[in-house]
């Protein structure tokens, strides 16, 4: 179903890239013929307008085209649209032709914004003073659906069906009042009215990921996280791995892709107790 | 009460000014000086230009991670990006090193590499990994900090006619530099 879906989408869009590369040619013979002909024109603009709509949601052509990052990416891609958060702002570049990228919306965010998360029609956004989440509909006019202001931090967010996993991590620049590392559960089912659910105690946590019933937290130096989340409101600790420094991870294909300041490691897993080790590539 | 505003007032500005690298003579407020400094690392134009292909080598500080089909990307801080044929997770394959002065991110979209290099974003042919092209470079893209990512710390002011700052180096200095945060 989501791949028929993403077929049209992809079709609606090569057609609409025929077309656009057509109307350049048309037009000048239009001109050359009809001098200006209104008529010639007003189906260019009906043709272009069409041409709009095949670009409209980022959401609609995921998965092919485009790879995966980690939680505590600044770069984030999603369909045709290429998201940056810089220091200060979240920068909307549209990449259809995906080797001349256009910048097409720049959302002023005024605080450090640190992480971004495509999620569905969404864009989840770690920021010093919290979480954003902005409509993406229209990547050229991302809205600002809320801000979940949580204290001082400087963390990332991933999403997986009605729920956000935060985690605040203490110690960094700027997070002078609070002295607990946390990871929440954030209830996102209505997004414009998000609810803390789950709260626990961490040591450090930086990066994070989620497939199914699975979460992954990195606790930096300290190691990795695993936790069940059949029930996503009370994550359930099933393993504390200190020998994997986790800065990131990356679920992928049932392979957990970590990276840490000991190197690259990868491990199996499943929705049962499976973690076998598989590869590691060693900082030397 | 209102005396306790007054104090949150002043706490609330004290945070927002620790956070900010200042210049300052003779600070009064600056970290605890203990005879070190960060120094910038500085790049010419041309120096920070020069992106290419070179045969796979060891991780030194990775960073963040991407996965596009077989392939995964691994950012070395600072250094550029390492392409790893993952087709196999179990014996992971190191295929090429993209060097990319003041890298940190990536994302990758068909056979096309979008990093940050210092604060341009350089759009990469990636086909060959093993001869990789700059196909678009967008400068100023992405601003960056003129301060060193730590807090607490002494630091020799940025000057940007030096070119771009590619990294931060502590020193050991005799009295504290200009700029602190």
């Amino acid at each position: 179903m989501g791949k028929s879906k993403c077929l049209i989408t992809n079709g609606l869009f090569s057609l609409t890239l025929y077309f656009q590369s057509c109307s350049c040619s048309i037009m000048k013979k239009a001109i050359f013929r009809f001098r200006f002909d209104f008529w010639v024109l007003a189906a260019l603009v009906v043709l272009l307008g069409g041409c709009d709509a095949g670009f409209t949601s980022a959401d609609m052509s995921p998965g092919a085209q485009t790879g995966t990052g980690g939680s505590m990416a600044r770069f984030a891609l999603a369909g045709n649209t290429l998201y940056i958060a810089t220091k200060q702002s979240l920068d909307v570049y549209d990449v259809s032709q995906a080797d001349s990228p256009v910048k097409i919306a720049k959302t002023d965010l005024g605080v450090g914004v640190e992480t971004i998360f495509p999620y569905r029609n969404n864009l989840y956004i770690g920021a010093n003073d919290g979480m954003y989440i902005f409509d993406n509909a229209q990547p050229d006019k991302p809205r600002l659906l809320t801000k979940y202001t949580h204290i001082m931090s400087c963390d990332p967010v991933v999403v997986q069906g009605n729920y956000a996993y935060v985690t605040l991590r203490t110690g960094v620049a700027c997070r002078q009042f609070n002295s607990v590392s946390l990871l929440e559960v954030i209830d996102i089912s209505s997004p414009s009215n998000p609810r803390l659910i789950h709260s626990t105690p961490m040591d450090s946590p930086y990066g994070l990921g989620v497939d199914g019933t699975r979460l992954f937290v990195g606790e930096g130096s300290k190691g990795l996280k695993l936790f069940d989340i059949s029930n996503p409101a009370q994550p359930k600790l099933m393993k504390f791995r200190s020998d994997i420094p986790t800065y990131d991870v990356i679920p992928y294909r049932s392979t957990l892709i970590v990276t840490g300041e000991k190197g690259i490691f990868q491990y199996r897993y499943d929705d049962k107790d499976r973690f076998d080790f598989l590869s590691k590539i060693p900082v030397e | 009460m209102q005396k306790l505003l007054y104090q949150f007032a002043v706490g609330i500005m004290l945070v927002v000014a620790a956070c900010e690298p200042r210049d300052s003579e003779t600070p009064a407020n600056g970290p605890r000086f203990d005879g070190t400094a960060y120094q910038p690392i500085y790049a010419s134009p041309a120096e920070l230009a020069r992106i290419e292909s070179q045969p796979g080598r060891a991780l030194r500080r990775p960073g963040k991670i991407y996965v596009k089909d077989n392939y995964l990307f691994v950012n070395d801080l600072g250094e550029g990006i390492h392409i790893i044929d993952n087709s196999d997770p179990a014996s992971p394959r190191k295929v090429s090193f993209l060097r990319i002065l003041a890298n940190y991110d990536m994302a990758v979209k068909g056979s096309y590499l979008y990093a940050d290099n210092a604060s341009d974003l350089v759009v990469l042919d990636i086909r060959d990994p093993l001869n990789i092209k700059v196909v678009k470079r967008i400068e100023k893209a992405i601003p960056q900090s003129d301060y060193p990512p730590y807090a607490n710390v002494w630091f020799e002011c940025v000057d940007k006619g030096k070119g771009a700052v590619v990294g931060w180096e502590k020193v050991n200095v005799s009295s504290p530099t200009a700029c602190f945060r």
